[in-house]
């Protein structure tokens, strides 16, 4: 009888141990992940990008039980972030208070390149790893390797590269470069030039104008008597809208128009309509990509819970670099060091293909670009990943 | 009690708390008492001019980006402490150069052209690094937070000295008699134009040597940071909150705002800016002394 009992208790018990356990662990005291953000001050228009994806992220992971830390364990994730008011002098403090103080399990980026530059010494000093995302600069690859990485394929010297091969091969024989003088336009600029003139391409206009500039008429009335092939309009969100508007005035016929900044956010599709159509920018991702199976789920599941879709840039290098934090994180559980050696070595498997680091850069994706194609936006250079063909712009 | 004494008491006291906060052994407190240092020493300088004249400047942020951009140039050939001073000097300099004819204009005329000034000399900055190719500059090996800390705090001491002489000094009585009538005071032969330029150029100095020690603590320099308008803005409103003319006030203003902005940024950092405005409003219209004021109303009632 007693046999027959315990053994029919040791079953049960048995069946239900690793839902139990689960259960357990999943409520059990959740990971805590440290960032800060700029929700004021300069760059407050573009965070939401950032921290949507990251609200994304997290939801999934706890949807799934909580994240993965090796051994079977999964762990639920909370967030503890503080506004930096876009000062890196404020983030430097901010990511040594998550460190010392509010001792965090694991830190996700804040947002742009002089923030991610400034804390990378915070980070060397305390020996915590940090996956990086909304950094681009060739200043990056100055940086000491060890616990930053970098995800971004817009690195500017490739990008002035790709972007003269690009147009070369869509026989483009004139150009106009109008560029923003802000670090990551003047960056590419430098690069773009000499590309150009080794393909062959005539330089008709090639001006700087001011961060906060009201009106480009004399720019681009200028470039347009000599009709180039293509505008190249280094430019940052503000002024990209500013350039559609006024290119559509003045009846831009070039056939390649590329935008810096901007034409991956939602509302230039919807403030442009077809005018935006064929606009071609920097970008290296596509919902519409079927080599990585996770890229059209992430833009579905971005679109029900924020109704819009995610930027092509910010959102998914956002998303990314938690995607990568926790597969290494299921690898090498919550040791600093071995997190570490796993970032820095392992291959990871994200929504936009394969990463893997050299240093602190991702050689794994390529610097490719974007065009709107009615609508959506496809990848059309270079060969390797492109979804669509490349095609000229024919109206506004 | 007489209230000099008490005074030089009190400073002593918060210097040498402050000059402790290392022991503590936290990064982030020394973090948050490298930023009170750093306010006091902005605010201190900027009302070594504006509190004592009432030539309210709106762009001591240029100053400060000018001693960040000298700095992280410099840095290339010589050690921190000769690009510090050099900081320092460069900022001085930029005010003797343009003090003359920018301290001719007064009242709102005067706090326009200095927040124009700085704006101008910050694209000029961006012009020039575009034009070298260099977008932003980084820094490697800068000093420990605990060393540029104890640079700063002594910024703050030195800063808060020379106002507490000026106060009681022929030259702070001139540049009160400048703010109460400037004819008056050139009529009874104050040497105005020469007393203007002297205070603009000390104001200019310090903010010079803090944007070099800021850019140490970043590591990171770009232009439309170093010259960030916020900067000049959160030293008037400061000032404003610790009482101008007093000494005290720098001090008070400091420590009351960045231990609000300590509390709020947690998770109301757009509650801050909006208490922040509401506070400035409150203190213009009804306490127009600032906390200095109050706190001295409140001992003289006792």
């Amino acid at each position: 009888m007693t046999f027959t009992i315990s053994r029919r208790t040791f079953l049960a018990a048995a069946a239900l141990a690793p839902v139990t356990t689960r259960l357990a662990m999943a409520a059990g005291a959740p990971l805590r992940i440290g960032y800060s953000m700029c929700l004021t001050g300069l760059f407050a228009q573009a965070a939401p990008s950032q921290v949507n994806a990251y609200e994304l992220w997290k939801d999934q992971v706890n949807a799934a039980g909580g994240l993965d830390i090796g051994d079977g364990q999964r762990r639920p994730v909370e967030f503890v972030s503080y506004d930096d008011q876009s000062n890196p002098a404020n983030a430097v403090r901010i990511y040594e208070k998550l460190i010392t103080q509010d001792k965090v399990d694991l830190l996700a980026a804040p947002w742009s390149t002089p923030i991610h530059l400034a804390i990378a010494p915070v980070l060397a000093r305390h020996k915590f790893p940090m996956v990086g995302n909304t950094a681009a600069s060739v200043k990056l690859r100055e940086v000491k390797p060890g616990y930053i990485w970098f995800p971004t394929a817009v690195i500017p010297d490739k990008v002035g590269e790709e972007l003269a091969a690009f147009m070369a091969r869509e026989n483009v024989k004139t150009a106009a470069v109008f560029a923003n003088v802000l670090p990551l336009a003047q960056e590419i600029k430098t690069y773009l030039l000499p590309a150009l003139e080794k393909n062959g391409i005539k330089l008709v206009a090639n001006e700087d104008f001011p961060p906060d500039i009201k009106d480009m008429t004399t720019l681009i009335s200028g470039a347009n008597q000599s009709s180039p092939d293509a505008f190249i309009v280094l430019s940052y969100p503000s002024d990209t809208f500013l350039f559609a508007t006024q290119a559509k005035q003045l009846n831009v016929k070039a056939p390649f128009v590329l935008s810096l900044i901007g034409p991956t956010i939602q509302a230039y599709q919807q403030a442009f309509g077809t005018g935006a159509n064929n606009m071609v920018t920097v970008g290296h991702w596509s919902p519409n990509q079927s080599k990585w199976p996770r890229a059209k789920p992430f833009f579905d599941a971005y679109l029900a819970k924020y109704k819009e879709a995610p930027d092509a840039l910010d959102s998914v290098l956002s998303f990314m670099s938690m995607e990568i934090l926790a597969q290494a994180v299921a690898t090498a559980g919550l040791d600093k060091e071995k997190l570490r050696e796993t970032i820095a070595s392992a291959t990871f498997d994200t929504i936009n293909g394969p990463v893997k680091f050299d240093g602190v850069q991702n050689t794994a994706t390529p610097t490719s670009f974007l065009q709107i194609q009615d609508g959506s936006l496809e990848l059309v250079w270079p060969e390797s990943i492109k979804t669509r063909d490349f095609r000229p712009k024919t109206g506004w | 009690m007489t209230g000099k004494p008490f005074m030089i008491a009190a400073f002593a006291i918060v210097a040498g708390l402050m000059a402790l906060v290392p022991q503590l052994g936290s990064e982030y407190w020394l973090g948050v008492a490298f930023i009170v240092a750093m306010w006091i020493a902005l605010i201190q300088s900027w009302s070594l001019l504006s509190a004592t004249t009432g030539y309210i400047s709106l762009g001591h942020a240029v100053f400060y980006g000018i001693g960040a951009y000298v700095l992280v140039v410099s840095l290339d050939w010589m050690p921190v402490p000769y690009a510090l001073a050099l900081s320092g000097a460069a900022a001085g300099l930029l005010a003797l150069v343009v003090g003359l004819p920018v301290l001719r204009v007064k009242g709102p005329y005067f706090v326009i052209l200095t927040f124009g000034f700085a704006e101008l000399v910050k694209n000029l900055v961006m012009l020039l690094e575009t034009r070298l190719g260099q977008f932003s500059r980084m820094i490697f090996d800068a000093p420990s937070l605990e060393a540029l800390y104890y640079a700063m705090l002594v910024l703050a001491v030195i800063a808060t000295a020379i106002a507490a002489w000026t106060a009681q000094s022929r030259f702070g009585r001139g540049l009160a008699a400048i703010r109460e009538n400037e004819v008056a005071a050139e009529a009874i032969g104050v040497p105005v134009t020469r007393l203007k330029l002297f205070a603009f150029v000390a104001s200019a100095i310090i903010p010079g040597i803090v944007g070099g020690l800021l850019v140490l603590r970043t590591s990171y320099f770009a232009a439309d940071q170093a010259f960030d308008p916020a900067v000049s803005f959160t030293i008037v409103t400061t000032a404003i909150v610790g009482g101008l003319g007093r000494v005290s006030g720098p001090l008070l203003g400091t420590l009351f705002l960045v231990i609000l902005s300590e509390l709020l940024w947690a998770r109301f950092p757009q509650a801050y800016m909006m208490i922040l405005g509401g506070l400035l409003i409150v203190f213009i219209l009804f306490v127009p002394q600032g906390l200095a004021g109050l706190i001295r109303k409140g001992l003289g009632r006792a």
